[in-house]
């Protein structure tokens, strides 16, 4: 059917009922005189049919798949008909007699259909069957014997003629009414209490809470058996019968709206599934359980997640998960990204029955583990980043010592010794030599005197080898010693790792340069401390500041050093009170 | 006087060993490593070893390290050390305290080759002989309210050469001027500076450098 089809059909039924009610109501003031019934009963009893009315067509529009909503429609028109067997016209009272008793069973139908619209006990199965063979046979048994020669029991106000006697037999009748009488609101009746305390023994903790109006249905048939047990067996109804009444009519009416409201809790869930994915957000393994079962009202819910690399399931605190078969006992929602499994759901079988809820759940947890799988894989690629940034800055840092190495003692080394013979056969062949010549040798040791020189500032530059010789403080004392203004320096004597000396070197020695060029200081200090993790270097100046404005690029390379190594460097230079520049690098050994 | 030269490098071994002959000392050995050098000294007793701060395998300090320790076992073995770079901190901590036969020179020194025997010799005979380099840095090392900056150029001069570890009459040598004026300079120095005057030339050198230092 499609909606609007559906959407007119509702309607036609909500008229019909409508109607039907207010027809029902006529019949009964028409033909029932007080005190067998008042105005305000009657409306009652019309009231009470149009509650499984307006509850069935609710839950008929939202839940069209569930057939609740068509069976409490049927209650509806099956109670309202029962109250036209009041009529004087034999026709009226012969169809609605045959079929009066219809609407009781409906009604114990449709709470054992809550919450799927389906009967799939046995047990239940076969009482339904029972109680609508009851239901019609007793009252066919009765036309079929009643001679209209005495009053049926039960508020019949006056004689009418079945028109389907075959033979009348008065006293057939009778026991006839006792018998139903018996069965009825006796042994049906209790049947049902039992099957309802049953189902809800059996059922799951989360399907026990669905299933709690069903205790309110157990009251009404308790009620109902009790009110109508009175009225057939006692001989005058006692006062009590009417208190009964109303009892059991407040419980019917009622109950469809219970049953509609845990029919439609499941719709409300659905609104938590938004403010579950804003919970979700940020949350850990365990945390997105707990979220999910609440979203679910399920506290037996179990989250597995999938791990590729281990190709298994684990819990949230990363135990192996034996993912259970889908069956009575346990529901399993398997969630998949790409066709790859991401995570399992194992849940209280009555979810199945909402698997709106289910669905929207499940894709507010594909989407936080989705967000939780990226988020890994960010940080992972972060990682990795930062380690080849530090592979490159020791590598560097390797290279340059490995020039300077090779400057000093290659190059160097022969330029040094070249010299030396130049020098010495300069001293040996002096006196014999022509002064042009041995010009022109001491000239040449004294170009090679100025190469190895420039050769050794080069290298140096490169390198500063008195990092390797003398670790940090020794260099830090040096390069205090070639500035140009008094420098304090105030350094460990621990030795580092080489790439992190020659970070902290290269922050004070850049720093240093800063200061130099920009800050107009008469003073600076040098401090190079082992506190905790890190090796913290930190140039001060009284100069003017303000070098954040002039952040040359030197400062912006050593940034980078520094972050390499996964430390921080801060320049403090506010206009007017120095300059603090502070690098900050992981040392833990 | 009986030498033992260490250098990685035969080019420049080969080289000292001549120089140093045709300057009147006895090459005993030479070595190409740190521990070649330790045997060689064990061995021949020398008056002196000349050693190549950086040698294999690692070319980082193995000669200043071997030189630090034949100071320690054999106190009358002088030192002189050979470095491509001059650090006055890392020179300062193969001093030690102890100027008697050792001496910190920039590896070109050798091509000033009259200053290098002179120095070999100083060393050889327990004196002292630091690097020009190593004293200007130190010199160089700015104070607060600095007392250098009361000496006149020549004492500042005359200081430079005391704290090398020359002699009196090094300095007389060096700057051309009589003894007589080389301690009026060395005593107005002291006082400037607030030193006690030394009459030991191994005294003089360790008030002067750790004056420096301070």
């Amino acid at each position: 059917m499609t909606e609007r089809a559906t959407r007119i059909t509702l309607a036609l039924l909500a008229v019909a009922g409508v109607v039907l009610g207010v027809l029902a109501y006529q019949v009964q003031v028409d033909n029932l005189p007080e005190p067998l019934t008042t105005p305000l009963r009657s409306m009652a009893t019309v009231v009470a049919a149009w509650s499984f009315l307006a509850a069935g067509l609710i839950a008929w529009l939202r839940r069209p798949g569930n057939r609740l909503g068509p069976l409490m429609v049927a209650t509806c028109f099956a109670l309202l008909a029962r109250q036209f067997r009041y009529s004087h016209d034999s026709l009226e009272f012969t169809v609605f007699f045959l079929v009066g008793e219809l609407g009781y069973v409906l009604y114990t139908h449709v709470a054992l259909a809550y919450p799927s619209g389906r009967v799939t006990d046995r047990l239940e199965k076969t009482f339904l069957a029972v109680a609508y063979t009851v239901a019609l046979a007793f009252p066919l048994a009765i036309l079929l014997t009643y001679d209209a020669t005495e009053r049926l029991r039960y508020f019949d106000p006056f004689l009418r003629e079945s028109l389907l006697l075959v033979s009348g037999d008065a006293d057939l009748v009778g026991q006839l009414q006792d018998a139903y009488g018996v069965i009825a609101y006796g042994v049906l009746a209790s049947a049902f209490v039992l099957l309802v305390v049953r189902k809800l023994m059996r059922a799951t903790p989360r399907a026990r809470r669905v299933l709690a109006p069903l205790l309110l249905a157990a009251v009404v048939a308790a009620l109902w058996a009790l009110l109508n047990g009175t009225l057939t067996f006692a001989e005058s109804p006692p006062g009590i019968t009417y208190d009964l009444f109303w009892w059991q009519i407040i419980g019917l009416t009622a109950l469809p709206m219970a049953l509609l409201a845990g029919l439609l809790r499941a719709r409300l869930a659905r609104v938590h599934v938004g403010e579950l994915v804003v919970h979700l957000e940020g949350s850990s393994a365990g945390e997105l359980r707990d979220e999910l079962a609440r979203a679910l009202e399920d506290p037996t819910l179990e989250v597995a997640f999938w791990l590729p690399e281990r190709r298994e399931f684990v819990s949230s605190d990363g135990d192996p998960f034996e993912v259970p078969d889908d069956g009575p006992r346990r529901a399993v929602t398997r969630l998949e990204q790409d066709g790859e499994p991401l995570a399992v759901l194992v849940h209280d079988p009555t979810l199945r029955e909402e698997p709106k809820l289910v669905e929207g759940v499940a894709a507010a947890a594909r989407l936080a583990l989705q967000n939780a799988r990226l988020h890994a894989e960010v940080r992972a690629q972060l990682e990795k980043v930062k380690e080849s940034r530090t592979r490159i800055v020791t590598a560097a840092d390797e290279e340059r010592r490995r020039i300077e190495r090779d400057i000093h003692d290659g190059a160097q080394q022969r330029l040094v010794a070249l010299a030396l013979e130049l020098r010495s056969a300069q001293r040996r062949l002096g006196e014999d030599l022509d002064p042009e010549f041995e010009g022109l040798l001491a000239s040449a040791a004294d170009e090679l005197q100025v190469a190895v020189e420039e050769l050794r500032e080069l290298a140096q530059g490169i390198h500063p080898g008195i990092l390797v010789q003398g670790g940090l403080a020794a260099a830090l004392e040096s390069l205090a010693g070639r500035s140009p203004i008094p420098v304090s320096v105030d350094a460990t004597q621990e030795r580092f790792s080489p790439e992190i000396e020659a970070t902290a070197y290269f922050v004070a020695s850049e720093g240093l340069a800063n200061v130099a060029k920009h800050a107009g200081a008469t003073r600076a200090s040098i401090r190079a401390t082992h506190a905790g993790e890190l090796l913290v270097v930190e140039i001060s100046d009284d100069g003017v500041g303000g070098a954040a404005a002039q952040n040359g690029s030197g400062l912006r390379g050593l940034t980078d050093r520094v972050e390499a190594l996964g430390g921080r460097l801060r320049v403090e230079s506010p206009a007017g009170s120095g300059t603090r520049i502070t690098g900050e690098i992981p040392c833990a050994s | 006087m009986r030498v033992v030269i260490a250098d990685d490098s035969v080019l420049l071994r080969e080289g000292l060993a001549r120089v140093l002959s045709d300057g009147g000392f006895e090459v005993v050995a030479q070595a190409a490593n740190a521990d070649e050098l330790r045997q060689a000294v064990r061995r021949f007793k020398p008056d002196i070893a000349i050693v190549d701060v950086r040698m294999p395998p690692t070319h980082t300090d193995e000669g200043a390290r071997a030189a630090v320790e034949i100071r320690a076992e054999q106190p009358d073995v002088a030192v002189l050390v050979l470095s491509q770079v001059i650090e006055a901190a890392h020179a300062m901590r193969l001093f030690s305290e102890r100027p008697e036969g050792f001496g910190y020179l920039l590896k070109d020194r050798v091509l000033e080759i009259d200053d290098f025997l002179e120095a070999v010799r100083r060393v050889g005979r327990g004196g002292t002989a630091i690097d020009p380099e190593v004293i200007g840095q130190l010199v160089g090392r700015r104070r607060e309210n600095d007392p250098l900056e009361e000496l006149t150029p020549r004492e500042r001069e005359v200081l430079e050469l005391m704290a090398q570890g020359l002699s009196n009459r090094g300095i007389c040598e060096k700057l051309f001027i009589s003894p007589k004026t080389v301690e009026t300079h060395v005593n107005s120095i002291f006082g400037k500076l607030g030193l006690m005057p030394a009459t030991d030339e191994h005294r003089r050198v360790l008030a002067v450098l750790a004056y420096l230092r301070s």
